[in-house]
C-alpha cells in the first residue's frame, strides 16, 4: 500500500488545545511561530520544535510537527543533538526564562559559540509561572515574588548581552503584544543560518503583576526604522543594556544583532558526506582499516 | 603457559607509557601475548610511575603481581618497587642516577647500564635512555632485535633516517652490553595480534555496529573513547565535546531521537550529572548508549584508580522505574562485541544501555586474537517508515510486547512529540490537564505498563542474560563480574594446576537477569564472590534475584587491580575458612 501523504495541504496545528491561562503571552508567541513556519512553507515533517520545562514547554504539544518536551534547562542540548543528527531539520527551540536563563544557562552561552543552526525563542515573564510565582534570572531588584517576598536583591540577568558576548549570530527581542512584528523577528530567525535567539516578553498575568502587557507597551519601542547598525557588535550591546537599569524608560525590540558565520555542521568533519541520519552504516572495510591502525 | 612481567618505572615526563608501548609493540611483532597496565596519579609532571608489560607464550589474563624485570629510571622507582620484585628478578638501572643499595643483592640480578651516557652520546637526548633500557629488556627475554629494528623503523621512518638509527644504536648499545644475556625463555609464534585497550575496542565496536555521534567531556578513565572517537570524525562519526556531561547526554537523546546511533560516555562523577538525562531517554524511549567507565570512589576519589563500585548506582540511578539494559564487559575482546550489539540492544528495546567499563579494563592493554567483524549485524528494531493507514502516528502504541513503532523526525505522516511528561499513545500529555481523572488514570497504568513490560520482552528474546560457567563440575566456583572476570579465571587455572578444583561463574549482562536460570546455575554450590568494591554489589544483585546469599567474599577496593596470583592465595585463606 502507497503511502498516504498527509502533508497536502501544510497543517501545523495539533489537536491539542494550548493551556496557557487566559491572557497569556504564550498565546502570542504560539501564534506568532504559526505565522512563520506557516509563511516561510516549511515541510511540517521537517521541523522539530523542542521545549524544556515550564509553561512554555507546552509548545510542541500544540503543532502536529516533530517535536521534544525535554528535561528544565536542557532543550539547546537536546536541540543541537537533533541538528547536529539531521542538518535537514528545521529546529526550533521554544523555551521560558527560568528554564533557559537558569538552570540551563551555560548551554545559551555555548550554543551561541558553536553557532549551532537552531532557532532559540525564550518566553521571557521575569518569573517562575509553573511553579506558582518564584523569582526568576530577570526579575527586577525589588520584585516581590513568593521566593522573594521583601523584594529581589539579585541584578537580574541581561539575556542578550550574554547571548551577543558569546558569540550569538541572530540576536533580536520582541513582545508578545506586538504579534506581527514578532512573528517576522522569529521568521528571519528561522530564516538564519546559524544560532537565532529571539528574547520574547512574554507576559505572566497569574504570578507577574509588575510586567504586565500595559508596562511594556508603554516602554517597548521598534528598532526598526532607526539607524541602529545590526551588524556592530558594540553598537548591539548598547542596545541589549538599555534594559539594564530598573527603572526601565525605553526598551528596544526587534533585530539587535546579525552576523554571518559558518554554522557547525558547515564545519563538522563528520557531516562532510550530508546529514548523519542519511549516511551509511560503516563498511567492513572501513573497520578493517582501523583496525589494522593497532597491530 | 609462560610470562615474564616487566616494569618500567620512574617520574611522570620520564617518557615511561611511551617506553612501555614500545615494548608491547616489539612483543606483540615477535608473536608473544602482551597485556600492558599503567599505575599514575593525576599529575602531569613529577610523582610516581610506572608501566608494566606482561609478555606470554598464551593469552594473558592479569598484569601479573610480581616483577620479574625492573627498569628503574629514578631513586623512587627503588624505593616504591622493591616490595614487588619477584624472587631472582632482574633490576636495570642507570649507576649515574640511582643506587641500589636499599635492594638486597642476594636472590636478584642487578644490572648497571650508563643509559643516560649512551643515549647522551648517540642522540644528545636524555630521554632516548628509555630505548636503551628497552633494548636491554629485549635482550632479557630473547626477543630478536630485526624485530625492534623493524618495528622502529615503522613508526620513526616518517621522522627520517637518523631517527630510527639513532633508535637503533641507543638500543644495540644496550642490548650487547656486559651482563646483559638472555634470562627468561619465552617463544611466541607466529600470529600477528592486535594489542589495544578496553576504551580502543570498545569505540571500534560501537563504531562498528552503526555509532554515528558520540558527545563527551573530559574524564579519567573514559577520555580515551573520547580521544578515539575525535581522532576518527573523518571516518563517518561525528563526535562532539559538550560543555558538561549534561549537555553530553542531552545531546545524545537528541541525535538518537532524531534516528542516528547516538553515544555519550563519562566516569562516575559525570554519570551522576547524566542521571536525569537517562531518566528521560527511558520516559520517552530513546534508545542511547552510556558508557561508564569506573574509577575509586567516592566523589573525586582517585581519579586515576580503578574500582567497581558503580554497579548499583547505574542499575537505580533516576527516580521512577523504566527498562534499562546494564552489561560490563569482562575483557578487551567483549569491550569489542558488547559495543558492536548494543544499539541493536537500544534500539530493539527503545531504552538507554549503561555500558559499565572501568579504569582496569579501559585503560589496560591486552593481546586481540582477531575481532569478527562478520558477526556485526545492524538490527534497528521497529522502525517505520511509512504512514500506511492515513491515521495519526501513535509513537507509543501500546502493544503486547511493549514496544512501539518509532520513526525517524523528516519522515512524512509519522510525526509525534516525545515528551518527558506522561503521555498517551501519541505522545499527548496526561499530566497537565488531565492527570486524577479517571481515563487517564487508566492511561498512565497501562502506558507504565508497555515500557516496563519491555523487560519481559528482552528476557524472553534475549539469551544474554544470564551469567557463563566455566568448569561446570569443579568444586568451589568465583562469582564476578566485568574486568575482574579475566584475573579470576587466571586464578582459576593457577589454582586447578596446583591440583585444586576451582571454576568461574562470570556476568557481564546484570540487567535485566533472568532470574531462573541464574539461580540454576548458582544454586548448591560452593560460590566465592569476587568484587573490586566494599559492599560486594553484585553478590546484593544475586541475592535480590535469586535469593543466594554468597557469604565468601574476597573484596578489594584499595585502587589497585586484582591480579590471578593474589586472587589465588586469597581464596586459598578463604576455603580455609568456608562459610
Amino acid at each position: 500500500m502507497a503511502a498516504i501523504n498527509t502533508n497536502a495541504k501544510p497543517n501545523y496545528s495539533s489537536k491539542n488545545k494550548p493551556v496557557w491561562c487566559p491572557g497569556c503571552g504564550d498565546f502570542g508567541v504560539h501564534a506568532g511561530i504559526l505565522k512563520a513556519i506557516t509563511e516561510l512553507g516549511l515541510d511540517r515533517s521537517k521541523v522539530a520544535i523542542v521545549s524544556g520545562i515550564g509553561c512554555s514547554s507546552a509548545m510542541p504539544h500544540v503543532f502536529s510537527t516533530y517535536g521534544v518536551h525535554s528535561l528544565h534547562g536542557r532543550l539547546l542540548p537536546v536541540a543541537t543533538g537533533m541538528k547536529l543528527a539531521n542538518e535537514e531539520l528545521t529546529v526550533i527551540g521554544a523555551g521560558g526564562d527560568g528554564d533557559g536563563y537558569g538552570i540551563g544557562v551555560g548551554h545559551l552561552i555555548h550554543s551561541a559559540r558553536r553557532n549551532i543552526d537552531i532557532t532559540y525563542i525564550v518566553m521571557n515573564n521575569e518569573i517562575y509561572g509553573l511553579t506558582t510565582g518564584q523569582a526568576s534570572p530577570t526579575s527586577f531588584v525589588g520584585a516581590k515574588t513568593k521566593s522573594t517576598p521583601f523584594g529581589s536583591i539579585e541584578t537580574p540577568e541581561n539575556p542578550l548581552a550574554v547571548a551577543i558576548s558569546a558569540g550569538a549570530t541572530y540576536v533580536a527581542r520582541a513582545f508578545s503584544g506586538e504579534p506581527v512584528h514578532m512573528a517576522e523577528m522569529i521568521k528571519n530567525g528561522i530564516a538564519h543560518k546559524g544560532f537565532s535567539i529571539i528574547d520574547v516578553f512574554s507576559p505572566c498575568v497569574t504570578f507577574n503583576d509588575f510586567n504586565t502587557y500595559e508596562w511594556y507597551r508603554s516602554r517597548v519601542y521598534k528598532l526598526d526604522g532607526t539607524e541602529h547598525d545590526t551588524g556592530n557588535k558594540v553598537k548591539a550591546f548598547e542596545k541589549a543594556t538599555e534594559t539594564d537599569t530598573n527603572g526601565w524608560s525605553k526598551v528596544p525590540i526587534g533585530l539587535l544583532y546579525r552576523e554571518s558565520r559558518p554554522t557547525y555542521s558547515s564545519m563538522d568533519i563528520a557531516s562532510k558526506n550530508g546529514p548523519l541520519v542519511k549516511q551509511a552504516m560503516p563498511s567492513k572495510d572501513v573497520v578493517k582499516g582501523i583496525l589494522e591502525e593497532y597491530r | 603457559m609462560k610470562s615474564v612481567s616487566i616494569r618500567i618505572a620512574g617520574a611522570n615526563g620520564d617518557g615511561v607509557e611511551s617506553s612501555g608501548a614500545l615494548l608491547m609493540k616489539v612483543a606483540s611483532k615477535s608473536g608473544l601475548h602482551v597485556f600492558g597496565y599503567r599505575g599514575y596519579q593525576s599529575i602531569i609532571r613529577g610523582g610516581h610511575v610506572w608501566y608494566q608489560v606482561r609478555l606470554g607464550d598464551e593469552k594473558l589474563s592479569s598484569h601479573g603481581e610480581k616483577i620479574d624485570i625492573l627498569i628503574a629510571l629514578n631513586q623512587d622507582s627503588i624505593k616504591n618497587q622493591k616490595s614487588h620484585l619477584n624472587d631472582g628478578a632482574v633490576v636495570i638501572f642507570d649507576p649515574s642516577k640511582v643506587s641500589a643499595s636499599e635492594i638486597d643483592g642476594k636472590g636478584f640480578r642487578l644490572v648497571q647500564i650508563p643509559l643516560l651516557d649512551i643515549a647522551i652520546k648517540v642522540s644528545g637526548d636524555p630521554i632516548m635512555r628509555n630505548v636503551a633500557a628497552i633494548g636491554a629488556a629485549l635482550r632479557f627475554v630473547g626477543i630478536d632485535f630485526e624485530i625492534f629494528k623493524t618495528v622502529v623503523r615503522d613508526m620513526w621512518l616518517r621522522k627520517g633516517e637518523k631517527v630510527v638509527d639513532n633508535n637503533v644504536n641507543i638500543a644495540m648499545q644496550a642490548y650487547r652490553y656486559q651482563g646483559v644475556s638472555t634470562l627468561f625463555d619465552i617463544k611466541g609464534d607466529d600470529k600477528q595480534r592486535y594489542a589495544m585497550d578496553g576504551n580502543t575496542a570498545f569505540s571500534i565496536g560501537t563504531f562498528a555496529g552503526g555509532c554515528k555521534f558520540y558527545a563527551a567531556y573530559p574524564m579519567t578513565p573514559a577520555s580515551g573513547i573520547l580521544h578515539w572517537y575525535a581522532a576518527h570524525q573523518n571516518k563517518g562519526a561525528l563526535f562532539k565535546q559538550t560543555e558538561d556531561e549534561l549537555a553530553a547526554v542531552n545531546m545524545a537523546i537528541g541525535a538518537a531521537t532524531a534516528g542516528v546511533r547516538a553515544m555519550c560516555g563519562t566516569s562516575g562523577g559525570g554519570f551522576s550529572l547524566m542521571v536525569e538525562g537517562l531518566g528521560m531517554a527511558g520516559m520517552i524511549e530513546t534508545p542511547v548508549v552510556i558508557a561508564e567507565s569506573q574509577r575509586t570512589g567516592p566523589s573525586t576519589g582517585l581519579p586515576t584508580k580503578t574500582e567497581q563500585a558503580d554497579l548499583l548506582f547505574v542499575m537505580h540511578a533516576s527516580q521512577g522505574e523504566f527498562p534499562r539494559i546494564v552489561v560490563a564487559p569482562r575483557s578487551i575482546q567483549e569491550c569489542f562485541t558488547v559495543g558492536s550489539e548494543v544499539f541493536n540492544l537500544a534500539e530493539r528495546y527503545q531504552c538507554p544501555v549503561i555500558v559499565l567499563l572501568d579504569l582496569y579494563l579501559s585503560e589496560r592493554v591486552e593481546s586481540v586474537d582477531g575481532l569478527d567483524l562478520d558477526s556485526v549485524t545492524i538490527d534497528r528494531g521497529k522502525l517505520v517508515t511509512e504512514n500506511t493507514t492515513g491515521e495519526r502516528f501513535k509513537r507509543y502504541e501500546i502493544t503486547e510486547d511493549g514496544i512501539s513503532p518509532r520513526s525517524i523526525p523528516g519522515t512524512p505522516g509519522l510525526e509525534f512529540i516525545a515528551p518527558s511528561d506522561e503521555h498517551d499513545e501519541y505522545g499527548d500529555l496526561v499530566s497537565d490537564m488531565y492527570s486524577g481523572i479517571d481515563e487517564y488514570v487508566e492511561i498512565r497504568r497501562q502506558m507504565h505498563s508497555k515500557r516496563m513490560r519491555k523487560i519481559e520482552t528482552m528476557l524472553k528474546n534475549e539469551k544474554v542474560f544470564t551469567p557463563e560457567i566455566d568448569n561446570p563440575s569443579a568444586e568451589y566456583f568465583f562469582v564476578t563480574f566485568g574486568s575482574t572476570t579475566e584475573p579470576v579465571q587466571e586464578a582459576a587455572r593457577v589454582l586447578n594446576e596446583s591440583g585444586k578444583s576451582f571454576g568461574v561463574i562470570s556476568f557481564s549482562y546484570i540487567m535485566p537477569l533472568d532470574k531462573e536460570k541464574t539461580r540454576r546455575m548458582l544454586e548448591n554450590k560452593k560460590l566465592i564472590d569476587v568484587e573490586c568494591n566494599y559492599t560486594a554489589q553484585l553478590a546484593q544483585v544475586i541475592m535480590a534475584n535469586t535469593g543466594i546469599d554468597i557469604k565468601n567474599r574476597i573484596l578489594k577496593f584499595d585502587g589497585e587491580a586484582v591480579t590471578g596470583t593474589e586472587l589465588a592465595r586469597l581464596a586459598m585463606e578463604t576455603v580455609k575458612n568456608f562459610k
